[in-house]
């Protein structure tokens, strides 16, 4: 039997390896990973918190799938992001990126 | 509605109808604005001589009002005319002076492209002037008083492009502003005591049996008599009438002979009643007047520009109506004031026509430039002249006498003497004047110059000649009619025969021979020196030449205090009203380059902060999520 902390450990280590590895990488691509991973930890919170504490198992299920869906369509206009900014600036560094500031 | 009451009323409406209509539609139309000014005046000049005919009758007033302004407790201002015999002689003086002077501007104005605007100017003075003559309130009095000031104003001013003539402007303005303050001050103090600033009443109120203190009718006079100080152009406020020579020379004409400067004497001379009743005033006035006519005369002694020398001479003059009236005959102050009105005017006007012809104001030069072929402008100069010195048959000598008179009954012997002594350098002076214009001896290029202007002016000459012929025949007319002036304006008081020869009248004409004898050694004969025994102490005529150095004094106190007082002001206004403005918006500026900061654009920083907030939140809401 999987118990609850346990799993809620993961999902939150998950999350501050994904929210370290944002505020740590310089590379939009590797943030997006970074940002999927933390995602996943979410997913993961989601799936635990239906299924382990006894409520119904396929609506935490479904919800994630839905996670998964739109993980995909987001790393898809993400990356097309990534690459008209690549053409525009030559560059994918976001410390390079910082002409919207005051 | 009675005749004399709307005879006033038309007197009054017919230039200001002039004024508004030239001013706002006819200012393209120079033909028939001047045309349509002198129709107004000269509809004015009708109404103001049916005035004399019926109101200038020994013991006649008739006062029209209309309740104005309504006062709590009291009859409230009203507003309206008072007709007695002074208003209405002097509105026909009035109307007379500033229809010659606008006759003889066809031919000296003709040209200039503010010919419309000017004559548009001269109705608003006439308005003013007779709205002042002919008020029945002296609020109202005052009103026009300040309108008499401002048309002045615009017409010194009147070649305002030019910074000599916008200066003089300014000048005239506020000087006379200055003792207006007194006259403000005077007319609120009678309101309060009186409850309403009806002349007449004012005039039962200060004088015996009256309810006013004595003590108050003194201060009253004193402030009144502050305004006209200013106006009359006497005592310390004077420098102002040289300087607003600038202003075209019919308005010289007009500004010392019936209007402006005469307002001042005309205030005394209404309010008469009310200075009598304050004698320390009076005395006071006395002596500044005899020290300011002596002074002014000085100051002609050695003055080139012809204009310089009239104006000196309008000061001198008007100290001498004030002397008459301060001796205490109405009679004796206002015929002078109407003589002097008539051969003052016509010394301006023949003045101009010398100024016309040689483009230039002084003596010296006019007479490199033929005078004597301006035939009207000689007679005009040389009958003035007479009249300005009080010899015999002139107008000048009869009202001068009254005046003298007047001072031998009532004044100390040494006021007297030093009257005399203007007297005779009144004539000393004006035949100075007279010499140096009219003897020029050398005579350069006079074909040139007659040939140039006889094309030229022809009509305008017409024009400018005719108001000075009649004025120099007025000069021999206006003498006569002082036993009328003393019937009218001094009822039951003893007259002085027009010719009562005896020690006053023989000194005085001695002492004007003696003046114009001394001016023609030094000035007329052949082989005169042509230089002054003032001009020859170079002392001397500096002192007299620079207004006795007041001018000066103004520059070094009140000027410098005032100029002080401004730099004060500005430095309040630039740096702590502008520096609060100025710091207030550089403090919004430099808030917001440091909050600008925050927007780095940096992604991660922006999440980090993200991040630290949702923490703190959950914190918090994990401690229970109260507000500390």
């Amino acid at each position: 039997m999987v118990n609850l902390p346990a799993v809620l450990g993961v999902a939150t280590a998950l999350f501050g390896i994904g929210l370290y590895g944002l505020l740590q990488r310089r590379s939009l691509v590797a943030m997006l990973i970074a940002l999927e991973l933390m995602l996943a930890a979410i997913s993961i919170n989601v799936i635990a918190l239906t299924t382990l504490t006894g409520q119904d198992p396929s609506l935490g299920q479904v919800v994630v799938l839905i996670f998964v869906g739109v993980a995909a369509a987001e790393v898809a206009i993400a990356l097309s992001l990534f690459v008209a900014i690549h053409r525009a600036a030559h560059d994918i560094d976001v410390e390079h990126l910082s002409e919207l500031k005051g | 509605m009675s005749g004399p009451v709307l005879a006033a009323l038309v007197a009054q409406a017919a230039p200001l109808a002039a004024c508004v209509v030239i001013l706002f539609w006819l200012r393209q139309r120079p033909g028939l604005a001047a045309g349509l000014a002198i129709l107004s005046l000269t509809v004015t000049l009708g109404a103001a001589g049916y005035l004399v005919a019926a109101v200038a009758v020994p013991n006649t007033t008739v006062l029209a009002t209309a309740n104005w302004l309504p006062v709590a407790e009291g009859p409230g201002l009203a507003f309206g005319v008072l007709l007695d015999p002074l208003s209405t002689t002097m509105a026909l003086v009035v109307a007379a002076v500033t229809l010659a002077v606008m006759v003889y501007s066809l031919g000296y104005m003709a040209g200039d492209p503010g010919f419309a605007r000017y004559y548009g100017f001269l109705a608003l003075f006439a308005w003013a002037m007779l709205g002042l003559v002919l008020a029945s309130n002296l609020l109202q009095t005052l009103v026009f008083w300040e309108l008499v000031g401002l048309a002045s104003f615009l017409l010194i001013g009147f070649w305002f492009e030019r910074p000599a003539p916008a200066a003089a402007a300014r000048k005239a303005f506020i000087m006379t502003r200055v003792g207006d303050v007194g006259f403000l001050l005077g007319v609120l103090l009678l309101i309060r005591a009186a409850g309403n600033a009806t002349i007449p009443d004012l005039i039962a109120a200060a004088g015996p049996g009256g309810s006013f203190a004595p003590g108050f009718t003194e201060l009253v006079a004193a402030l009144l008599l502050m305004g006209v100080i200013g106006k009359s152009a006497q005592g310390p406020l004077f420098t102002w009438l040289p300087d607003a020579m600038e202003g075209p020379t019919p308005v010289s004409a007009l500004l010392h002979s019936a209007t402006m400067v005469a307002a001042g004497v005309f205030l005394v001379a209404r309010m008469h009643g009310l200075f009598a009743a304050a004698p320390e005033v009076m005395r006071f006035l006395l002596w500044l007047s005899v020290i300011t006519a002596i002074a002014a005369a000085t100051m002609a002694m050695v003055a080139n520009d012809i204009k310089r020398v009239l104006a000196y001479s309008s000061i001198s003059q008007l100290a001498y109506m004030l002397m008459g009236l301060a001796a205490g005959s109405v009679a004796a102050g206002f015929f002078h004031l109407v003589t002097h009105a008539g051969f003052k005017a016509l010394l301006f006007l023949s003045a101009g026509i010398f100024i016309h012809h040689a483009h230039s104001n002084d003596m010296r030069e006019i007479a490199g430039h033929q005078p004597g072929s301006q035939r009207a402008g000689v007679i005009g100069l040389l009958a003035g002249s007479l009249a300005l010195a009080g010899v015999i048959p002139f107008a000048g000598y009869f009202s001068k006498e009254a005046v003298l008179a007047a001072m031998g009954e009532h004044a100390g012997t040494a006021v007297l003497a030093l009257a005399y002594a203007t007297a005779g350098l009144t004539a000393y002076y004006s035949f100075r004047m007279v010499f140096l214009t009219l003897r020029g001896g050398s005579a350069h290029s006079p074909a040139h110059d007659a040939g140039a202007h006889a094309s030229g002016h022809g009509q305008g000459e017409t024009a400018m000649a005719a108001p000075v012929l009649v004025l120099a025949a007025l000069t021999l007319v206006l003498g006569w009619l002082g036993h009328w002036f003393a019937v009218r304006l001094s009822p039951g008081a003893e007259e002085h025969g027009a010719l009562a020869f005896g020690a006053g009248p023989l000194t005085a004409l001695s002492l004007a021979a003696a003046g114009i004898a001394l001016a023609w050694l030094e000035y007329g004969r052949s082989g005169a020196p042509r230089t002054g025994f003032v001009e020859r102490m170079p002392a001397l005529r500096d002192f007299f030449a620079t207004n006795w150095y007041l001018d000066r004094l103004y520059g070094a106190t009140v000027v410098r205090l005032a100029n002080a007082l401004s730099r004060a002001a500005r430095w309040n206004d630039q740096t702590v009203l502008d520096g609060a403005g100025d710091g207030f918006g550089a403090a919004t500026v430099g808030g917001g380059r440091l909050l600008a900061r925050l927007q780095s654009g940096y992604v991660q920083m922006y999440v980090s902060v993200l991040v630290a907030i949702m923490a703190a939140l959950a914190a918090w809401l994990m401690g229970g999520g109260r507000l500390p």
